[in-house]
């Protein structure tokens, strides 16, 4: 029986045994209610785990944000459609936070993997930019956020260090996107990197 | 921007009464964290402790049941503790005020049987019941006891309030040992222009 507050996530794509695993997983952590992929309403949450050989991508329903659990990444940004890219290299209790940080249509991009999107960007692009000028003319608040941005820390973990909730973060991140006119958090993230 | 004002409710805690041979089950408080699901915690760890990751010195729920439960929701814990001391650690180590607050650990007990869920113990039947014995407790102490345990608390409050005051608006829970609860209710309302206090079933 599924609580109001529970955000419902299915699985989907991997082998059978790892399905398994990531719902009992995903059964066991508080306000998540795992559901077949097919259900009607749809999931909230679809995590699709990726291999490198097999990188298909399930068709969604509308309302259902999609995490792919992956390894390694060969795009230079995140692909249309996906909200958040999530390591196998990071912990069980950032995956619950990685599920509930694009629940609220947020994107979720793991430390590695933005690195490795960033490095993607530089060799195809050389030339200088403008986003320290940009970063410069935001409040000391937003830096401090931009710079833990840069360290590819989650909303839950940048909220944690300042000691601030994570809407707080939320509503800090909204006006850092619109001063560095940026229109996602993986552009944000990957010019905060360029910056730090 | 006009933040909504800050809803804050008080949620006591067994804390060092786990100590005595009744324990209970601590999942409870980690179902209430988890469907309450404020945004912010506040929780006796001090801030030091709660920074290196060291939480051994920290009361068996926070160690056990809050902490686990934050890890994976998204409910920041902010540590409020000025120091590691509880209740217990003011007591008297010997003489006849020690075997008297002896006496009072077993009233504690008793009241602990009687009230074995979270809504009995902050109800108001235990509320009273604990103030009384606490307050009885308290006597006992040296006057250098009292007032480092008093001085506690009021810096408690005040992390509790600065706390509101650097992110307004937003719903958040204290979670202290109930032996707090009958100072830091009154330090509290004193600040009720910033924030409106409830019980944590409504929060």
């Amino acid at each position: 029986m599924r609580r109001p507050h529970e955000i419902t996530v299915s699985i989907g794509g991997g082998r059978a045994l790892d399905r398994a695993g990531l719902a009992a997983l995903l059964a066991s952590l508080p306000g998540f209610h795992v559901i077949p992929q097919d259900n009607d309403p749809p999931p909230q949450v679809l995590v699709w785990a990726t291999y490198t050989d097999s990188m298909e991508l399930p068709l969604l329903k509308s309302g259902t944000k999609l995490l792919l659990l992956t390894e390694t990444t060969t795009e230079d940004s995140l692909p249309d459609a996906v909200h958040g890219l999530f390591s196998r290299e990071e912990t069980t209790s950032a995956l619950a936070i990685a599920i509930r940080q694009i629940a609220r249509g947020e994107q979720y991009l793991s430390p590695t993997l933005a690195t490795a999107i960033l490095e993607k960007r530089q060799s195809k692009s050389r030339r200088a930019s403008p986003e320290m000028s940009l970063v410069d003319e935001l409040t000391e608040r937003e830096r401090e956020i931009v710079d833990l941005l840069a360290q590819g820390l989650s909303n839950k973990l940048i909220a944690s260090k300042l000691y601030l909730s994570v809407r707080t973060v939320e509503g800090h991140l909204a006006n850092i996107y619109l001063r560095l006119g940026v229109h996602s958090r993986t552009e944000a993230m990957l010019m905060a990197m360029k910056v730090r | 921007m006009n933040n909504p004002k800050t809803r804050l409710a008080l949620l006591g805690t067994m804390s060092d009464l786990h100590k005595q041979p009744i324990c209970y089950d601590l999942a409870c408080l980690q179902n209430i964290v988890a469907e309450l699901a404020p945004d912010l915690l506040c929780a006796e760890v001090t801030r030091e402790a709660w920074e290196q990751g060291d939480i051994s010195q920290s009361s068996v729920e926070i160690r056990e049941s809050l902490a686990p439960v934050i890890a994976v929701t998204d409910t920041v814990l902010i540590p409020v503790a000025p120091t590691p001391q509880q209740f217990s650690d003011f007591a008297p180590r010997d003489g006849w005020r020690y075997r008297l607050v002896k006496m009072f650990d077993r009233f504690f007990r008793w009241g602990q049987i009687q009230a074995n869920n979270p809504e009995a113990v902050n109800g108001p039947w235990f509320g009273a019941f604990c103030h009384t014995v606490c307050m009885a407790t308290e006597l006992l102490w040296s006057a250098e006891q009292r007032a480092a345990w008093e001085n506690q608390n009021k810096q408690l409050a005040e992390n509790i309030v600065h706390t509101i005051q650097r992110d307004t608006g937003r719903r958040v829970l204290v979670a202290v040992q109930c032996q707090r609860l009958h100072h830091l209710i009154p330090l509290l309302r004193a600040h009720s222009d910033l924030f409106d206090i409830m019980g944590y079933q409504y929060l």
